[in-house]
């Protein structure tokens, strides 16, 4: 029998929906003849150490960058791509850069040292590969999975571009959720401040005031606390004070709430943000 | 009340050593704790400093050391702490007595976080600020200043302070961003604290840049209408990949620069220009320069007759080569390959249509700019010379 789906599994399916569309605006992106989901060919191909490597792995997650030694993009990016993949030494991740065999080797060999790549680095005879994917531009990245798919596709960027080479090969790696990659594709921003925030150190403040017995204060502060944004904390806190003062104790309803689905029987004593002054305050 | 007077605090050794703030003939104790905390705080700055380095290279390594005298009280500040204000000097110092407060109770930044604990959550942020990290008072008066957020100078004059080299690109940058001096200055893309996207920007780039240049009527330093670009994107499906990248700065340099509209660097801005590899350094930037210096190619670009390359054929002239503008748009456009609708003509701008049609195995131009031409981009056959590996086995 077929159960018919909760609320709970319709909320589910939205939220994979939301974030198969935040990741499908970031993956608009890829080579000119591989687009994103397309099977890689794989290649032997000669190594800038001796020898020949393949482009990509068969059973593990491959990481392969088409890198333009000398051009500065490139060695910005050979530089946080070192350091990637030496933060993620021991995850089952191939590494490749790859270049042209236009540029000197010794340009290479010095360019490759001075950014503390320990990948192998392929040469690409007569930008075969290059024309073969459609690549267009240095620096980029290609994630292909174990079954050589492409699942990501990554420029340079100026800004973020370790955070984001990083979330796509973890995400490769089943490490993090999509809804974790949209996150740090696109981060949270990091604004200043904020009413919640002043109303916090508000409160702090009053509750180290209140442990030190300087009521009068704490009460000042608390209800600047208040003013600023209404916490249920910050009212039971306001309650403690005045009664140490020796007042009554009261319920604080922020007025706006009051016929907007306040409680009954719960009463708005005295608007958020008058200081009632207790008669015995000190 | 014992006020201590600029002079006399820079006498005292606690001035010297950057703890101002303190009574200059204080206990015993305080001169022996002192050097202790900063011992401590030295230790602290050093493994903050090592941390940092390890994710980005901190361009400015030293601590600013800031004289945090309270104000006279014949002064009135723009900002003050509230514990100072309210007279509570034992929330932060051993003694209530504001004439001999003593020294602080914990290391500086512990102290501040026990009211402003918001901020352990903001200071886990993926970037953050050295200063903000181990000291505060790097920037922050904590009993008054005649700065607003108890700031101890002005804040882009704070700033600037440390990060010398941006305020000489500043200083001498012969374009001008105006973002650096209007409403919070640094602070308008920059969280000085803590932020989830490198150099504390407090977006991505694009993100950032469209809350100016994402309005109508917004002008540059000289005075010039500058494109609104949120309604150019929306309006353009096909964008250039730093664009959908929403990396602005992989084009235009923020804080200044010598190039027009802030490009990082040089790109030719006008429709015909001789072929010079330096006057198209932005582009090759990214772009590969083989694909406007190798006449034949099978590889390096799609716009080609056969290997016949036309990226070559149309740029790379002595006099009159059509420069990337000439038929491409930097942001987005309506076509393929950011393909400009029309190109301006004669002295009154004219815009003459480009007809181009993106075909199967490329495209055509239709008769513009010369008489209607076809190219074919994929019957050629490619001499592989990698060694295909077998098809993985299912």
């Amino acid at each position: 029998m077929r159960c018919r789906p909760s609320l709970h599994s319709y909320m589910r399916r939205l939220a994979y929906l939301a974030a198969g569309g935040m990741l499908w605006s970031f993956s608009a992106l890829a080579f000119a003849n591989a687009p994103l989901g397309s099977v890689i060919e794989n290649f032997l191909m000669p190594s800038l150490a001796g020898g020949s490597q393949s482009l990509l792995s068969d059973s593990n997650v491959s990481v392969f960058i088409f890198i333009k030694p000398g051009q500065e993009h490139s060695n910005q990016a050979m530089a946080q791509i070192a350091a990637c993949e030496k933060e993620m030494t021991g995850k089952p991740v191939h590494w490749c850069a790859i270049v042209s065999d236009r540029i000197p080797k010794a340009e290479v060999e010095a360019d490759v040292k001075a950014a503390g790549l320990a990948m192998p680095v392929l040469i690409d005879q007569g930008d075969t590969l290059y024309g073969k994917l459609g690549v267009i531009l240095h620096p980029v990245i290609g994630i292909t999975d174990k079954d050589r798919r492409l699942v990501a596709y990554q420029p340079f960027a100026k800004v973020n571009f370790h955070a984001f080479v990083q979330a796509q090969i973890r995400h490769a790696l089943k490490e993090i959720t999509d809804e974790e990659l949209a996150e740090l594709l696109k981060p949270t921003a990091a604004t200043l401040g904020g009413d919640a925030s002043v109303a916090h150190r508000y409160f702090r403040l009053a509750e180290k005031q209140f442990q030190s017995t300087n009521y009068s204060q704490a009460l000042l502060n608390i209800n600047k606390s208040l003013e600023k944004n209404f916490t249920a904390e910050a009212a039971a806190l306001r309650s403690r004070i005045i009664a140490a003062q020796g007042g009554k104790i009261e319920v604080v309803v922020p007025a706006e709430a009051v016929g907007q689905g306040a409680e009954a029987g719960v009463k708005s004593v005295a608007p958020v943000g008058v200081i009632e002054k207790p008669s015995n305050s000190k | 009340m014992i006020r201590l007077t600029k002079k006399k605090m820079m006498a005292s050794p606690s001035a010297k050593s950057g703890f101002v703030g303190q009574q200059e003939n204080g206990p015993t104790r305080f001169r022996i704790f002192l050097p202790a905390v900063l011992f401590f705080m030295a230790g602290i700055c050093w493994s903050a400093a090592a941390e940092s380095k390890k994710a980005e290279v901190s361009p400015v390594p030293k601590m600013r050391k800031n004289d945090l005298t309270p104000l006279s009280d014949a002064v009135k500040p723009i900002s003050a702490h509230s514990p100072y204000q309210d007279g509570d000097c034992s929330l932060c110092h051993q003694n209530k007595d504001r004439s001999n407060p003593g020294p602080i109770v914990k290391q500086v930044n512990a102290v501040c976080l026990d009211c402003h604990d918001d901020f352990a959550k903001v200071m886990a942020r993926k970037s953050s600020h050295v200063p903000a990290k181990v000291n505060c008072v790097s920037c922050h008066n904590p009993h008054n200043s005649m700065q607003p957020k108890l700031l101890v100078e002005e804040s882009e004059t704070l700033c600037l302070s440390c990060h010398t080299a941006i305020s000489n690109l500043v200083a001498n940058a012969q374009v001008k961003h105006d973002a650096l001096n209007v409403d919070h200055k640094c602070v308008n893309c920059h969280n000085p604290h803590a932020a989830n996207v490198e150099h504390l920007l407090t977006r991505l780039p694009y993100d950032l840049c469209v809350g100016c240049h994402g309005k109508d009527g917004v002008t540059d330093h000289d005075g010039k209408v500058l494109t609104n670009i949120k309604k150019l994107l929306a309006e353009n499906p096909h964008q250039h990949g730093p664009v959908q990248d929403k990396d602005c700065s992989a084009c235009h340099t923020p804080h200044g620069g010598n190039n027009f509209r802030l490009l990082t660097k040089e790109y030719p801005a006008q429709f015909y220009s001789p072929y010079d590899p330096k006057l198209y350094a932005l582009c090759f930037d990214c772009h590969e320069e083989s694909m406007v210096k190798d006449p034949k190619t099978t590889t390096l670009t799609k716009f080609r007759n056969g290997d016949q390359n036309l990226h070559y054929v149309h740029v790379n002239k002595d006099e009159r080569g059509r420069t990337c503008r000439a038929c491409h748009e930097v942001h987005a456009s309506q076509q393929v390959h950011q393909i400009r609708d029309a190109v301006p003509y004669g002295r009154n701008g004219y815009m003459l249509k480009v007809n181009f049609t993106q075909t199967a195995t490329g495209g055509t131009c239709a008769q513009t700019c010369h008489v209607t031409r076809s190219y074919t981009n994929s019957p050629v056959p490619v001499q592989v010379k990698t060694d295909a590996l077998p098809p993985k086995s299912p």
